[in-house]
C-alpha cells in the first residue's frame, strides 16, 4: 500500500500526476478556481491562442445536449502579443506545468508563434490543429495528414529543444492517419481526441447551434481512437473525450494513453481531479503494479501480440 | 467560491410559475445580493445558474421557475434531498451609501436578487421604491416581499395593479414624482432593454442582473460572454465572472440575444 506513484513521463515532459487541464477549460491557467485541488493536477493547457486577438462567436456559444454539449466559443483570445505581456507568466501554478495551446491558419501563423513562445522560453507547446486552414477551403489542418505533416513539421524545426505536443481532430475517416502524420513531423506527443462536430436546433428561437461535441456521449469514440493510435505509434498519448469519472480515466489508461485530458466535466464536477488519482490508486495497487506507466496500454491488442501494424512514412 | 453539499429545507410551488427552494447550510464567504449559485441538478451535464434570492439564519434562498427538464426535476425534490452548490459566484449589485432614494425593478423570476438586495438596503432606513411586474395577478409573489418598501405592481392582462410594461409604469412615476439616485434591474432581456433607455433618459445610474446559459458559471469557458462597452468599442464579457451585474450604459442592447 501506499508505494504507487502516479508520476507520469511523456518523453521529456515529466508530471507529477496524468491529469491534464484540456484546453479551452480553464482559461490560461491563471484563473483561480476555489473549489478546485491543484495539487491532483499534472498540467493545465492554455485556451488556444492566435496571432491575432479573437472576439469569438455571437450567442449562443453553448448547448446542452443528452450526455454532453457543444460549445462553439470561436477560440476568443487576445493574441499572442497581449498573451505573452499578460497572461503567461500569471498563468504558472505552482508544481504544475502550463502548456500553451497555439492555432493558426497557415504554416507562417504557427512558425511565428512558435517563434515569439520560444522566445519566452515556454518549454511546452501544444498545436491545435482543428483550425480551418485557409489554404483549403477551410477543412481542418488535420483532416488532411499531408497538411498535418507539414504544420507539425514547421513548428517542430522552431522548437527542437522543447516539447511539442499535437492535438488532432476526430472528424476524420481515420485518425491514425493523422496521428502518424503527426509523429512523422515530429511531434513528441499526441493529444486526442478534439471535439465531434455537431449542431443542435433550437425550435424556439428558430436557429441553429453548430459547434464541437464534448462529455460523456464522445467518450467512447475517443476511447477507440486511443486504442487503434495506440498500435500505430511509438509516442506517448494524451487521451482526451468525456472523461467524467476515474473510471474513464483508467479506461483511457489501459486503451493506451499515458496521460489524460479532462475537459467540460470540470465545470460540473469539482472533485473530479480527486477521483481520478483515486481510482487510478486502487487499480495500481489491487493489480500490484508500482507504476502508472506499467499500466498504459495493459489492455491493447497490441500488447498482446506485441507486432505492431505496418505503416507507411511520410 | 466554494462547492458543497445543501439539505433541501424546503422547496414549494409558490405560484402558477414560481417556486420557492430553501437551502440549510452556509458559505465560508456570506454572498451579497446579485451574486448566483451553480446547482448541479443529475442527471443533467451542465449545473444550473440561480440568483440568490435571500442568505440570513443558515438558510440560502432561490426562486425559480419551471422552464425545461431540469428545473422541473428540481421543482420534484423534497426536504431532506441533498443538492451539490458551488457559490457564492459573480459580482453583485455596487452598492453606494450616498444613495438615499432607490428604485428596483423587477420581473417574473428576475425580482429574486432584488429580494435580496432589499433585504440589505431595509435595514439603512431608505426611500426604496419597488416596482415589480408579472404577467397576471396569479404570478405574483406576494408573501415574499418584505415590508417597509413601496410597492408599485404591473400585469400584462391588468389584473393586478397597472396594465402595461414594469418600465412604463416607473417612467411615469418618475415624470410625477421625480426621479431615484440609482435603479437596480433585475427581469426579461427586453424588460432590462426598456429601463436601460429610461435611465439614460433620466440621467440616471441603472445596474441590472443579465442572465444567460453557462456552463462553468466561474470564468474560465467565456461560453456566456455578451457585449460590454470598452474603449475601443465593445468586448465580450463574462456574465458569470464580469457580472451578472452590469451598468446599463456599458451594455451593447441587441434587437435579438
Amino acid at each position: 500500500m501506499g508505494k504507487q506513484s502516479l508520476k507520469i513521463a511523456l518523453n521529456k515532459l515529466n508530471l507529477k500526476t496524468p491529469i491534464i487541464v484540456a484546453s479551452g477549460i480553464f482559461s490560461y491557467g491563471e484563473i483561480d478556481i476555489g473549489y478546485l485541488d491543484y495539487k491532483k493536477l499534472g498540467a493545465v493547457v492554455t485556451k488556444t491562442i492566435t496571432i491575432n486577438p479573437k472576439e469569438g462567436n455571437p450567442q449562443p456559444r453553448l448547448w446542452e445536449t443528452p450526455s454532453g454539449m457543444i460549445n462553439c466559443i470561436g477560440l476568443q483570445n487576445p493574441g499572442i502579443k497581449e498573451f505573452i505581456r499578460k497572461k503567461l507568466y500569471s498563468a504558472n501554478i505552482p508544481n504544475v506545468k502550463t502548456i500553451v495551446s497555439i492555432s493558426g491558419e497557415s504554416v507562417d501563423e504557427v512558425k511565428k508563434l512558435t517563434e515569439m513562445l520560444v522566445k519566452k522560453d515556454v518549454k511546452v507547446i501544444e498545436l491545435n490543429l482543428s483550425c480551418p486552414n485557409v489554404n483549403r477551403q477551410n477543412l481542418m489542418v488535420s483532416q488532411n495528414p499531408e497538411d498535418t505533416y507539414r504544420f507539425v513539421k514547421a513548428v517542430k524545426e522552431i522548437c527542437r529543444s522543447k516539447t511539442l505536443i499535437a492535438k488532432v481532430s476526430p472528424n476524420v475517416t481515420d485518425i491514425t492517419e493523422t496521428a502518424l502524420a503527426a509523429e512523422d513531423g515530429g511531434a513528441d506527443i499526441l493529444s486526442l481526441i478534439n471535439t465531434l462536430k455537431a449542431i443542435a436546433i433550437d425550435t424556439e428561437k428558430r436557429g441553429v447551434i453548430e459547434g464541437g461535441l464534448s462529455g460523456p456521449a464522445i467518450k467512447p469514440v475517443g476511447l477507440k481512437a486511443v486504442y487503434d493510435t495506440y498500435q500505430k505509434v511509438d509516442i506517448p498519448l494524451i487521451g482526451i473525450g468525456g472523461i467524467t469519472t476515474g473510471q474513464d480515466a483508467l479506461e483511457y489508461i489501459l486503451a493506451g494513453a499515458s496521460a489524460i485530458g479532462i475537459g467540460s466535466a470540470l465545470f460540473s464536477n469539482p472533485y473530479i481531479a480527486d477521483q481520478i488519482c483515486e481510482t487510478l490508486t486502487v487499480f495500481l495497487e489491487r493489480n500490484n503494479l508500482k507504476n502508472l506507466s506499467d499500466a498504459t496500454g495493459l489492455l491493447n491488442e497490441k500488447n498482446k501480440t506485441g507486432a505492431k501494424k505496418s505503416r507507411k512514412k511520410h | 467560491m466554494e462547492a458543497k453539499s445543501f439539505q433541501i429545507k424546503k422547496n414549494i410551488h409558490l405560484t402558477e410559475k414560481l417556486h420557492l427552494l430553501e437551502l440549510e447550510g452556509s458559505f465560508l464567504q456570506s454572498p451579497v445580493p446579485g451574486q448566483f449559485i451553480h446547482i448541479k441538478i443529475d442527471p443533467f451535464f451542465l449545473r444550473r445558474p440561480f440568483s440568490i434570492a435571500g442568505y440570513n439564519d443558515n438558510t440560502l434562498k432561490i426562486l425559480y421557475r419551471v422552464v425545461g427538464r431540469a428545473t422541473e426535476v428540481l421543482s420534484e425534490k423534497e426536504a431532506g434531498d441533498s443538492l451539490n452548490v458551488i457559490g457564492p459566484l459573480g459580482n453583485g449589485f455596487p452598492v453606494n451609501n450616498n444613495y438615499k432614494s432607490i428604485f428596483l425593478v423587477g420581473g417574473g423570476t428576475g425580482i429574486a436578487p432584488l429580494l435580496f438586495l432589499t433585504d440589505t438596503l431595509i435595514r439603512k432606513n431608505l426611500n426604496i421604491s419597488f416596482f415589480y411586474g408579472a404577467r397576471t395577478s396569479e404570478c405574483i409573489a406576494f408573501h415574499l416581499l418584505p415590508y417597509g418598501v413601496d410597492y408599485i405592481f404591473s400585469t400584462n392582462d391588468g389584473s393586478y395593479g397597472y396594465k402595461g410594461l414594469i418600465g412604463e409604469v416607473m417612467q411615469q412615476h418618475i415624470k410625477k414624482n421625480g426621479k431615484p439616485d440609482i435603479i437596480y434591474g433585475g427581469g426579461p432581456y427586453q424588460m432590462l432593454k426598456q429601463l436601460a433607455k429610461i435611465s439614460a433618459k433620466h440621467k440616471t445610474p441603472a445596474f441590472v442582473s443579465l442572465e444567460n446559459r453557462m456552463a462553468c458559471g466561474t470564468g474560465i469557458c467565456y461560453g456566456c460572454v455578451t457585449k460590454i462597452k470598452d474603449k475601443t468599442g465593445w468586448e465580450y464579457k463574462r456574465v458569470c465572472k464580469d457580472g451578472p451585474v452590469f451598468n446599463t450604459e456599458e451594455v451593447i442592447w441587441e434587437n435579438n440575444p
